[in-house]
């Protein structure tokens, strides 16, 4: 394999790192080819080729950006809120026992809950204002921020803690200066997963029936009711663009936060 | 500094699971001096070094080092078998711990801790950061940040172990070195007898568990200490001497393992 490897021509390098947008062309014109040729209904299926002037005109005439900036908005106030939350309850839990007694029962009965089907009892107290779509999207995101922070902490070598006293650190400064950045690793990828649902939440509240009239989940909702599938399309791309986008940003700051991990990419 | 063991017993887990892990152990490890004490695996050596350094509670008997009445591991520190450096922390930020942990202002410490990276020839890796830095230069960050702490007592738990036979014995000499400037009182737990003779004034030979002293050997090869002598018919005959206590040992142990699974 190794001496496969090595005596590899220029050409078939080429191949290789080719091959992938190659299969993605050839499914985009095959596509675009069944849907022109075949009479595939467009409100059904409609060609690349449309769906990306949909997209184009989404973004000259604004309505994208809009949409788009408004449920970044979202996300960002909804993360920073469960962020801040579940860090606190996390660290609360994992530096003393009390609490983590305390809150265990709660997070055992409520962790499993899909946190969707609070929809309507938030709608409820809270009406379909930007309270309803926050609290959703930071309860959601609450759950795997706290649990992950409460085992990085508790998970922190005890070496490092013996060390740390054996050098004369005490109780307070054994927390900041060891079990805290130890356990900052774990935190950083309780944040990501956290994230993850925040984008999940946000876009669902923004669906529920009329409870608002900007963001993508609106956008979409929208335009599938009114069979715009172009327009369902060109949202679907912008919104999985601006997820990949927003998970590599994290990735990035992660390798500021942490840089002594060692990671996969 | 003196550390004066008196009757010291050591109990793991509760009744009637209970093991008895030191069993009455006493000994004056002298002053200024390098002990090293030799056993087979789970005799317990390990145990007697964290009770000396405060990190361990013991079951009964006495243990002091010095004649202040300071609580343990007020005049000793502790470098570990795992080394325990934070990862997160650059070379000279690990070095530095224990004067930053002291108030000492930055850059007194950084200046302190500069100098000591340079003397165990790390010099240029001041912002590395453990992971990044091999197992021979982790032990000397591991030395150097105990060296910091300038207390007289320094506790070893088998800090070689886990080095490939080329650094180990360049650690060593760098270990021998600096004890023979220094003047610290060394506590050095290993299983290594070539390692025991080489480095000690005094070898005290442990028994397999429970832990008891079996023998005291001392060591009279001259300092400076250097690798050469291993070669030479004095180390060979207190190797032989150590080697033939160890394998006593080595073998009641084998027969107590056998004896648990059987």
């Amino acid at each position: 394999m190794a001496v496969r490897a090595r005596t590899k021509s220029k050409t078939r390098r080429l191949a290789y790192l080719a091959a992938p947008y190659l299969v993605i062309t050839a499914v985009l014109a095959a596509w675009e080819f069944a849907v022109r040729f075949n009479g595939i209904q467009p409100i059904f299926l409609p060609a690349p080729s449309s769906i990306l002037k949909y997209l184009v005109v989404m973004i000259l005439d604004g309505s994208l950006p809009y949409h788009l900036s408004i449920t970044f908005l979202r996300i960002i106030a909804g993360f920073a809120v469960a962020g801040v939350t579940g860090i606190f309850v996390g660290v609360a839990m994992g530096m003393s026992r009390l609490a983590a007694r305390l809150v265990d029962p709660w997070i055992a009965a409520l962790y499993p809950l899909p946190k969707i089907s609070l929809i309507p009892l938030l709608i409820i107290w809270l009406g379909t204002g930007e309270t309803y779509k926050i609290v959703i999207s930071a309860v959601t995101a609450f759950f795997p921020v706290a649990i992950s922070t409460f085992s990085a902490i508790r998970q922190v070598d005890s070496g490092l803690i013996k060390a740390a006293k054996d050098l004369g650190a005490g109780v307070r400064q054994i927390q900041f200066k060891v079990v805290i950045p130890a356990a900052l690793p774990g935190i950083t990828s309780g944040l990501q997963l956290g994230m993850g649902v925040t984008i999940i939440m946000v876009v669902a509240a923004e669906m529920i029936g009329g409870s608002s009239d900007s963001g993508m989940g609106y956008l979409l909702i929208h335009a599938g009711q009114v069979m715009e599938t172009e327009k369902v399309f060109a949202g679907l791309i912008a919104l999985a663009i601006f997820g990949a986008v927003i998970t590599g940003v994290q990735k990035r700051i992660d390798r500021l936060v942490a840089p002594w991990v060692e990671r996969e990419h | 500094m003196d550390i004066v063991v008196e009757n010291l017993v050591q109990v793991f887990g509760e009744a009637p699971r209970e093991v008895l892990a030191l069993d009455r152990v006493s000994h004056r490890f002298p002053s200024e001096r390098f002990t090293c004490i030799l056993g087979p695996s789970g005799c317990g050596k390990s145990t007697m070094a964290q009770i000396v350094g405060g990190i361990e509670p013991y079951t009964s008997g006495t243990v002091t080092v010095g004649s202040d009445g300071q609580p343990l591991g007020t005049h000793s520190v502790m470098v570990w078998q795992q080394l325990n450096l934070f990862p997160w922390r650059t070379v000279i930020d690990n070095v530095a711990f224990g004067l930053e942990i002291r108030g000492v202002a930055k850059p007194e410490r950084n200046e302190r801790a500069r100098r000591l990276i340079a003397s165990v020839g790390l010099r240029g890796f001041e912002q590395h950061r453990p992971p990044q830095l091999s197992g021979g230069m982790r032990q000397r960050v591991a030395l150097a940040r105990a060296l910091i702490m300038e207390r007289p007592v320094m506790l070893m738990d088998e800090p070689f172990a886990a080095l490939d036979a080329q650094t180990k014995i360049v650690m060593q000499e760098e270990l021998v070195r600096i004890y023979e400037r220094s003047k610290r009182t060394i506590l050095f737990v290993t299983h290594a007898i070539d390692e025991a003779i080489l480095l000690g004034d005094e070898v005290v030979v442990m028994t397999a568990r429970p832990g008891r002293i079996k023998e005291v050997i001392p060591i009279d090869l001259p300092r400076p200490r250097s690798q050469e002598m291993v070669n030479t018919p004095a180390f060979g005959r207190l190797y032989d001497r150590a080697l033939h206590l160890i394998r006593e040992e080595v073998l009641n142990a084998m027969k107590q393992q056998e004896a648990m699974v059987g």
